[in-house]
């Protein structure tokens, strides 16, 4: 009698012990020491060290914070079906990424952008706009040598908008044209618009003489209300009446300015170069961060968007700065141009046209170039607006 | 004032090539394309009730979903009006380019998507708004053979053909349809071309945007009422100076200078002639104080 108890409590504990050590295997295999691969640690690494040069550097910060968190955080291993990874429909990561997905968040940035721009250097001296068109080059050129590198004319398309600096409007086309690659150009884009001080320098000593750099712009006139106000609603008719399809990212550009140009909707464009920007900025950078799962991130064709971002960023340059050259062979003396400005024709703004004074002043402690270059910056944003459009009109 | 009016002659005409020279499409019933056609059903597409007879279906061209609840069909040009097609009812609501497909039995008791007639020796399909009197599309049935159907070339297109394959809710283009990415690569595969014409519509776009900028000042500088009224006014050199933010900046606050420099609104002035003032008693302190006894 005595045995025969002592032998079933022995089996209910042996049965027991069965029980909690398969769910602690179980339980193993959902955390992320049992998914983890060599990949993950890559990524991870990668995300740590864009926090690092968001804090420590201060390269984009607002950028490079939100995306170096998201790439660690898409890159926790998990076992999948549990609803917590960004690709897996219905959790909390995939609803967000819908608005990249669907193209939401890039023209909600383009209305803060639009909310925030200045378009007076622009209007004062118009011909800037020419320097906005001819960085584009960096697009074209970079589509060039993807389609020579393998890669489909959709792909090649998206991956060429790299070179128009301009990180939303990259996700916006990528969204459209390459989902798959949506998050290694993102990262990309992102990523040499943070390193444009250290891209553009050379490209810019490399390509002007000495004379060249000491060139003294003739300071910008005074810009009225009306012709600030007329920017937007005339930018906006002949801009997205040639490329509608670009509609979307050129309306909320213009709407913005008009909103902070109007000065009657104060409220409204505080909102939008305020909180809606700063909302979804930490949107869009999280999820895009979070879209670079080590699984599909770390693939040949990523090296090679990164080796075609950095070339787009170099050709978009040399458009720039040689087609300011081109220009002068054009204006009398005391109209011409600094070619320093060429490179701001890339829309990061404020950052190339910031290089554009620190490297014109590396030669004349008092030529300040900063408000010149910011006409073809900002005219940069309209054109490589007007890019994208091109293509997701020619290729989708 | 020539040089203003060919300037906007110039925009009028630019304008003018801007505008699309195709009709706008609205997305509304009016999208809906009778898009394919069976008469002679013997061994093809069958209903839910296992039958095979005519079918016709629909094709929304629009991008977004069209109710076509209280449209009619018609094989009768005398009688637009003669199947309603029921409203309320979920299968009427076509999503963005889709289709739907109904069957012209005689059957109508069979449910919404079964006609009160067939196609047997009918010449003539039409679908009618919910006005019964706005045509949407019509066709001319011509001779078909069984089994064959009749249908758009592509989906809402033209022209009308005997398809070589029946195709009821799907494309009735059967090939590999036209990729514009491939037509690049075939025919740019350097990527040349797309570098020329993009290149050139993003010159074009901000040259614009340039050209009315440079000229935007002598618009506003512009006095209508000389305009209209044909006379010629003499721009003097003033009003084309190109004044500079610095220049600005510089009259102002010479303008601010010249208007300190007025003393016309002076708290104190300094004098050395004698100020008068006149005794009264209600600016004398002593009577504003208590007077305590002593």
């Amino acid at each position: 009698m005595y045995l025969c108890k002592l032998e079933i409590d022995m089996e209910a504990s042996v049965s027991y012990f069965d029980f909690v050590i398969k769910h602690l295997e179980q339980f193993f295999s959902y955390t992320a020491f049992a998914n983890f691969t060599p990949g993950h640690a890559i990524m991870i690494a990668v995300g740590l060290f864009f926090i690092y040069l968001a804090i420590k550097k201060e390269y984009e910060p607002l950028l490079l914070v939100p995306i170096g968190f998201g790439i660690v955080l898409g890159n926790i291993p998990f076992k999948p079906g549990f609803q917590i990874g960004i690709y897996e429909t219905g959790s909390v990561f995939n609803y967000l990424y819908f608005g990249v997905l669907q193209g939401v968040y890039p023209p909600l940035i383009f209305l803060g952008i639009g909310a925030m721009t200045d378009f007076s250097a622009l209007i004062s001296n118009p011909k800037l706009m020419l320097i906005g068109a001819a960085a584009q080059l960096g697009i074209f050129g970079a589509y060039a040598i993807a389609l020579l590198l393998g890669f489909s004319p959709s792909e090649a398309g998206a991956i060429g908008i790299i070179g128009g600096a301009d990180g939303p409007t990259a996700i916006f086309l990528s969204s459209k044209l390459a989902p798959d690659l949506l998050g290694a150009i993102a990262i990309s884009a992102y990523s040499y618009m943070a390193l444009v001080p250290v891209i553009q320098p050379p490209v810019m000593k490399l390509l002007t003489s000495n004379k060249e750099r000491l060139i003294r712009m003739k300071p910008p006139r005074a810009v009225s209300k009306t012709e600030k106000i007329m920017f937007p609603i005339i930018g906006l008719l002949l801009t997205a009446f040639i490329v509608p399809s670009a509609l979307s990212l050129l309306g909320m550009l213009f709407f913005g300015n008009l909103l902070k140009e109007s000065t009657v909707t104060k409220r409204l464009a505080d909102t939008a170069k305020g909180p809606l920007i700063d909302i979804v900025t930490i949107l869009i950078g999280i999820t895009v961060g979070a879209s670079t799962q080590a699984t599909t991130f770390l693939t040949l064709k990523s090296v090679g968007i990164f080796v075609l971002g950095a070339a787009s960023f170099v050709i978009a340059t040399t458009g720039g700065v040689l087609f300011v050259k081109f220009l002068n062979l054009f204006l009398k003396e005391g109209n011409k141009l600094n070619p320093l400005i060429g490179n701001a024709g890339v829309s990061a703004v404020p950052d190339s046209a910031r290089v554009s004074q620190v490297v014109g002043l590396q030669y004349d402690k008092t030529n300040h170039l900063l408000m010149h270059a910011m006409g073809p910056n900002v005219a940069g944003v309209i054109g490589s607006a007007v890019a994208a459009g091109i293509l997701l009109g020619f290729l989708s | 004032m020539d040089k203003i009016q060919l300037f906007f002659k110039t925009i009028a005409a630019c304008l003018l090539l801007l505008l699309p020279q195709y009709k706008a499409v609205a997305q509304s019933g009016m999208d809906i394309r009778i898009n394919e056609i069976l008469v002679e059903n013997d061994s093809n597409y069958m209903d839910d009730f296992g039958q095979r007879n005519a079918w016709i279906e629909l094709f929304n061209t629009a991008y977004n979903k069209v109710n076509i609840g209280g449209m009619y069909l018609t094989n009768d040009h005398s009688n637009p009006t003669k199947y309603p097609i029921p409203k309320g009812d979920p299968i009427t609501v076509i999503p963005a380019r889709n289709y739907l497909v109904f069957f012209a039995d005689n059957h109508p008791t069979r449910g919404i998507l079964h006609l009160n007639f067939d196609l047997r020796g009918s010449k003539y399909l039409a679908l009618y708004d919910v006005n019964g009197s706005t045509l949407i599309d019509e066709i001319a049935i011509p001779e078909i053979g069984k089994d064959t159907s009749y249908g758009r070339q592509t989906d809402g297109g033209l022209p009308w053909v005997i398809l070589e394959k029946t195709t009821p809710k799907s494309n009735n283009y059967t090939g590999d349809p036209p990729n514009p990415g491939q037509e690049f690569i075939t025919y740019d595969p350097f990527g040349f071309g797309m570098a020329m014409i993009a290149m050139s519509v993003v010159f074009l776009s901000l040259m614009l945007l340039y050209l009315l900028f440079k000229n935007t000042r002598r618009l506003y500088a512009l006095d209508l009422k000389h305009v209209f009224a044909r006379k010629q006014p003499i721009a003097s050199e003033e009003d084309n100076l190109d004044l500079t933010g610095e220049v600005n900046a510089a009259i102002a606050l010479s303008l601010h200078l010249y208007r300190n420099e007025l003393h016309d609104n002076e708290a104190t002035v300094l004098t050395i002639k004698k100020v008068a003032r006149t005794y009264s008693p209600w600016s004398s302190k002593i009577y504003g104080l208590r007077q305590y006894h002593k």
